[in-house]
């Protein structure tokens, strides 16, 4: 295991996924002593590559979103100096969503995406029109309403017809595992605006590109990567934060500790439950994590013409019943989902593929997995990609036992926690009150869905921690 | 009671803003001051009405400029509730 090079840190950050490398480079560039450990031996979480069978995939995270001028991924990326190391395309369409009748896509021109709404439905022509504008720039009222009520709430006060309202929400099944019925009309909002409005962004390269220029910067700036580098402890005394305790057992010290792992392990292992409060720790345990996903990656013999314009994320669903759908993940059953989404990348023919999928233990999968496989291929050939086996020359796939294992969400959750109502903008997953010195930052923390949420979280930790550190300094 | 909901409200903004609690006063403008967002407002909005076990009409909510009108707030819809 690698060794950090001091033994006194200013901040500690556990978990170098995109928020935990936002907030590090920050710190960093704000004149503090960062040492950022990593269990994995590269840096991204789910923002991650890997070469298999001679292809490069993306492991999870295909694009993002909230690259608009004034977009919070944009001016974040522009600010650390990350958008001139990268090369970065929108793809056009970013989103199509396909099903048995109906073919609409999320175009960067959003005039040309409502008149495709508009001529499916155009008894509700004016009301895609107002939709999309109360997204991009909502009115204070309207946006503080959100708080309350799920996505299903939200849309009813704009669309009367049902199957419009199941069109625009199936996307948000695949990005943020939740029927319109249970998901908060805020994460939908976001999600909506970030990913279909202004989405579909992605480093030429690959995802990895995007981890490994914020690793570079963050180097740059003068911190200290370790990776293959894995947590045991937190050290915590009189209720502050001392430090960390490697897995090895060496120890660094540090006043301030980040952790960008997921929340369950931050405070169930890594402080441990005695150091919880007791109201907290029935709160944490009450939480519901978001789903996990089985994707599939398959290295094509060259681009061929059934396939989907590359780049493109395709939302493929053969019925209407989202709610069907949603309750059908538990049992794993493919046929019943009826769903999936897949893309085709644009640097080298290959196909990710993705469906919602249980956590299960590792025999079930270890049972199942090929078997799962197989039909999604199937399907995949069935309902988009006719003749797809034939040019299929490597085939792998991930579990929700994969995802786990390489990132160490908890059973392998895709978004943190579920995104309903009742579990919204939690301020204590991050900075929990009982532990001072102590923040988290990512998708745990109840607000960072999405490359543009966890980089806006990372960013806002940062200057929270920047802010406490000048009062330390100039008291008055 | 006025001191224990304006102690209890600053201490809302203090989690999610990340200022101390003691740069939290009465007059600070929560927005210029306190940096709070639209979604750091909704967090604050939403802790404060777990917390009072009141609701905010949604069009309050972006009425609220000071720290002081967030207690005042609260303090009405609470003497309306007992």
């Amino acid at each position: 295991m690698p060794q950090p090079h001091g033994k006194n840190y200013d901040v500690i950050i556990i978990g170098a996924g995109i928020s935990g490398l936002v907030c590090g480079c920050y710190l960093a560039k704000g004149g503090m002593k960062v040492l950022l450990a990593e269990q994995h031996f590269k840096p991204g979480g789910y923002c991650t590559a890997f070469k298999r069978g001679g292809f490069t995939f993306d492991a999870a995270a295909h694009c993002f979103g909230g690259y608009r001028k004034n977009g919070v991924t944009k001016k974040i990326f522009k600010d650390l100096g990350i958008e001139r190391r990268l090369k970065i395309k929108k793809n056009d369409p970013s989103d199509t969503v396909i099903t048995p009748d109906y073919r609409i896509s999320y175009w960067a021109d959003i005039d040309k995406t409502i008149e495709e709404f508009n001529n499916f439905f155009p008894q509700e022509a004016n009301n895609v029109k107002k939709f999309f504008s109360f997204l991009l720039n909502p009115d204070p009222s309207s946006f503080s309403r959100m708080r309350h009520g799920t996505f299903k709430d939200l849309l009813d006060q704009y669309f009367a017809n049902e199957t419009l309202k199941t069109l625009l929400s199936a996307p948000l099944l695949g990005l943020g595992g939740l029927p319109p019925a249970l998901m908060s009309a805020f994460i939908g909002a976001k999600l909506f605006s970030e990913f279909l409005l202004d989405g579909g962004y992605h480093p030429v390269g690959g995802m990895q590109a995007l981890p490994n220029a914020l690793a570079e910067r963050f180097k740059e700036l003068g911190g200290e990567l370790l990776l293959s580098c894995p947590i045991k402890k937190i050290k915590v005394e009189d209720n502050e934060v001392r430090g960390v305790i490697f897995k090895n057992g060496g120890f660094a010290s540090a006043p301030f500790v980040v952790s960008n792992c997921d929340a369950r392990q931050t405070f169930l292992k890594l402080l441990g439950s005695k150091m919880i409060e007791k109201e907290f720790y029935l709160k944490l345990k009450s939480m519901t994590p978001s789903i996990s996903n089985f994707i599939v990656y398959l290295g094509l013999d060259g681009y061929f013409k059934s396939l989907s314009k590359p780049g493109t994320t395709i939302c493929s669903f053969q019925h209407y019943d989202l709610n069907r759908a949603y309750r059908s993940i538990r049992e794993a059953n493919m046929e019943r989902y009826g769903g999936y989404m897949y893309y085709v990348s644009q640097d080298i023919p290959t196909v990710l593929a993705i469906i919602p999928a249980p956590y299960k233990n590792r025999s079930y999968w270890k049972n199942n997995k090929r078997q799962f496989l197989n039909s999604f291929i199937d399907r995949l050939e069935q309902y988009s990609i006719p003749g797809l086996k034939k040019h299929i020359i490597y085939k792998d796939a991930a579990t929700p036992q994969t995802l786990h294992r390489y990132t160490a969400n908890y059973r392998g959750a895709s978004f943190g926690w579920a995104g309903t109502p009742s579990q919204l903008a939690l301020s204590d997953f991050k900075k929990p009150s009982f532990v001072k010195g102590l923040y988290l930052t990512g998708h745990w923390t109840t607000h960072g869905l999405g490359i543009s949420g966890v980089v806006y979280v990372g960013h806002d930790i940062a200057q929270m921690i920047l802010r406490k550190r000048r009062n330390v300094i100039n008291p008055d | 009671m006025t001191n224990n909901v304006e102690q209890e409200i600053i201490s809302i903004i203090a989690d999610v803003s990340g200022f101390d609690k003691d740069e939290i006063t009465p007059e600070k403008n929560i927005v210029q001051d306190l940096e709070v967002d639209s979604i750091k407002a909704i967090e604050i909005t939403v802790a404060i009405e777990k917390k009072f076990k009141v609701s905010i009409r949604d069009e309050d909510v972006p009425k609220i400029v000071s720290v002081k009108q967030a207690v005042e707030l609260v303090e009405r819809l609470l003497s309306k509730v007992h």
